[in-house]
């Protein structure tokens, strides 16, 4: 088509919007908010999941001793773990350094500890780092087995926790996301419909003049890209800013909390959006488009 | 060649009306040709045929050689392109005034700008308009109306121009005024189909007429009038 039937469609787009300005708005603002919730949801199991694989990335573990082991038993069992491939590191923290970090840790409230008297009721442990994230299980099992050993620590019960908190945020998020969008694509389809009848007279005439099918079709079909179009700028820009701006807030009062930075992220959630919404708008078309042939 | 030609044309529309039944017509360029006949004879039905807009159940329309029954959809738009029509009903946009009815059909079509506009105003003085050009059509009396709608029909430069029952909702004087203007337009070199029941009409311009009944044609006769005793 020429430049200017293009410019006709468009008008035509524009007249159906306004003619019906509450249909518009309400297509708009329904698209809007599904797309936000989705958006939403994106950026929060995305951020869970960045926490989690940090969290995973520890490779610490932890082997404690029951109280009975001697310090000969404990430097066999150090040189045994050494020994390993899988182990980095390894060494021995006393039960002495131990309550003195505790108390380092409890900065201001070191004090309570002073209750304890000079009784000290932790134990010997091994400090042991895997080689990779991967190697932590395994190192973890190798020291359970060690001699005078009766616990073992390390992160994998808060990640499982934290990856099936993943699992929830995601289906929670997509099963609302695509409810909400179900309920946009009516409302942008029935803002069409009312468009078609309202233009049946106007579309039998141009049928009637010789006007093609794409040129009755396509002032509709950029109504629901206009509609869509709209409330996914609205959506993603909101999403954008908003977690921009919670981005910079939380990067200040919680730097030790690994969030996904904005760029290229938020950028990509809000590009998703978009694309999204017009997805919308032209299935919102698709769906009326029996309707305009029984115009 | 024959610019319209029906052979054996045959239309039920799917709740049983048999409304055309093997009809044959031919009808050259230039010509203008009555169609007469009571209502639920069959005029309406055969000038839909002519512009696609119902198909025949049997039989073959042909308009300028091609076949209309069998055309791909595709070229529906390029066949109305051809064909102007005028209704009953006048079918005009209201809220747009007298110029963008008119230019509405050259538009869509994608004609350029400057040539719509001088069509336009061709057109808006072959049906007597051009100082309204700017009302809009409920400011407009119904014989005005009728005039906006013809223009529109003419503004393509048609092949064959169909009028269904064009005088149906003017008063004798706004008819005679219509009818003139449609002998002026095939005087002009249009070919002029028009459906009616205005006895006097028919019997003032001496031209051919094609009375239908039942679906059938029953007399076809040239420089006749509406019924047949009157002539004879």
């Amino acid at each position: 088509m020429r430049l200017r039937t293009w410019a006709f469609c468009l008008t035509e787009a524009n007249q159906n919007l306004l003619r019906n300005p509450v249909l518009a708005i309400a297509s708009i603002t329904t698209t809007a908010v599904s797309l936000l919730v989705l958006g939403v949801f994106l950026l929060l199991s995305a951020n869970v999941n960045q926490i989690t694989n940090t969290i995973e990335n520890q490779v610490a573990v932890r082997a404690f001793f029951s109280q009975s082991t001697t310090s000969a038993q404990e430097a066999a069992a150090l040189a045994a773990v050494r020994g390993s491939p899988k182990v980095r590191s390894a060494k021995i923290v006393t039960r002495a350094q131990a309550l003195s970090q505790l108390k380092h840790e409890f900065g201001d409230q070191g004090s309570v500890l002073n209750s304890l008297g000079s009784a000290n009721p932790l134990e010997d442990s091994l400090s042991v780092t895997a080689r990779t994230p991967s190697d932590v299980a395994s190192v973890a099992k190798q020291l359970s087995r060690v001699t005078g050993v009766v616990r073992v620590s390390y992160q994998s019960q808060v990640v499982s926790r934290l990856f099936s908190l993943i699992d929830g945020i995601r289906a929670v998020g997509l099963g609302l996301g695509i409810l909400l969008l179900l309920g946009a694509l009516l409302v942008i389809n029935n803002a069409i419909r009312l468009g078609i009848i309202a233009r049946r007279r106007e579309i039998a005439i141009m049928r009637l003049v010789g006007a093609t099918e794409s040129l009755v079709h396509w002032p509709f079909i950029l109504e629901g890209l206009i509609l869509g179009l709209i409330g996914s700028v609205v959506a993603a820009g909101a999403s954008w800013w908003g977690y921009a701006a919670l981005y910079s807030s939380a990067s200040r009062s919680l730097p030790f909390v690994p969030l996904v930075t904005p760029i290229p992220f938020a950028r990509d959630i809000a590009l998703l959006l978009v694309i999204l919404g017009v997805l919308l708008g032209t299935v919102g078309f698709r769906l009326s488009v029996r309707r305009l042939a029984r115009v | 060649m024959q610019l319209i030609s029906l052979r054996n044309v045959s239309k039920v529309y799917p709740n049983g009306v048999a409304a055309l039944r093997g009809v044959e017509l031919e009808i050259s360029k230039g010509e203008f040709t009555f169609l007469v006949g009571p209502s639920g004879a069959g005029k309406s039905t055969l000038l839909r045929l002519l512009f696609r807009e119902e198909v025949p159940t049997s039989g073959v329309v042909l308009v300028n050689g091609h076949d209309v029954g069998r055309m791909r959809r595709r070229q529906i738009p390029f066949l109305r392109r051809q064909i102007g029509v005028v209704f009953q009903d006048f079918r005009l946009l209201p809220q747009r005034t007298v110029v963008e009815n008119i230019a509405f059909a050259l538009r869509v079509t994608e004609v350029h700008p400057r040539e719509i506009k001088r069509r336009v105003s061709q057109v808006l003085e072959l049906v007597g308009l051009t100082d309204r050009a700017l009302a809009v059509p409920p400011q407009l009396s119904g014989g005005e109306q009728q005039r906006v709608a013809l223009a529109r029909a003419m503004v393509g430069h048609p092949l064959v121009l169909l009028a269904d029952e064009p005088t149906g909702n003017l008063d004798p004087a706004n008819a005679n005024g219509m009818m003139r203007t449609l002998l002026e337009i095939n005087r002009l070199g249009t070919t002029v189909i028009m459906a009616t029941h205005a006895a006097q009409l028919v019997d003032r311009a001496r031209q051919r007429v094609v009375a239908m009944e039942d679906g059938q044609i029953r007399r076809d006769a040239l420089a006749a009038s509406y019924s047949e005793e009157v002539v004879r």
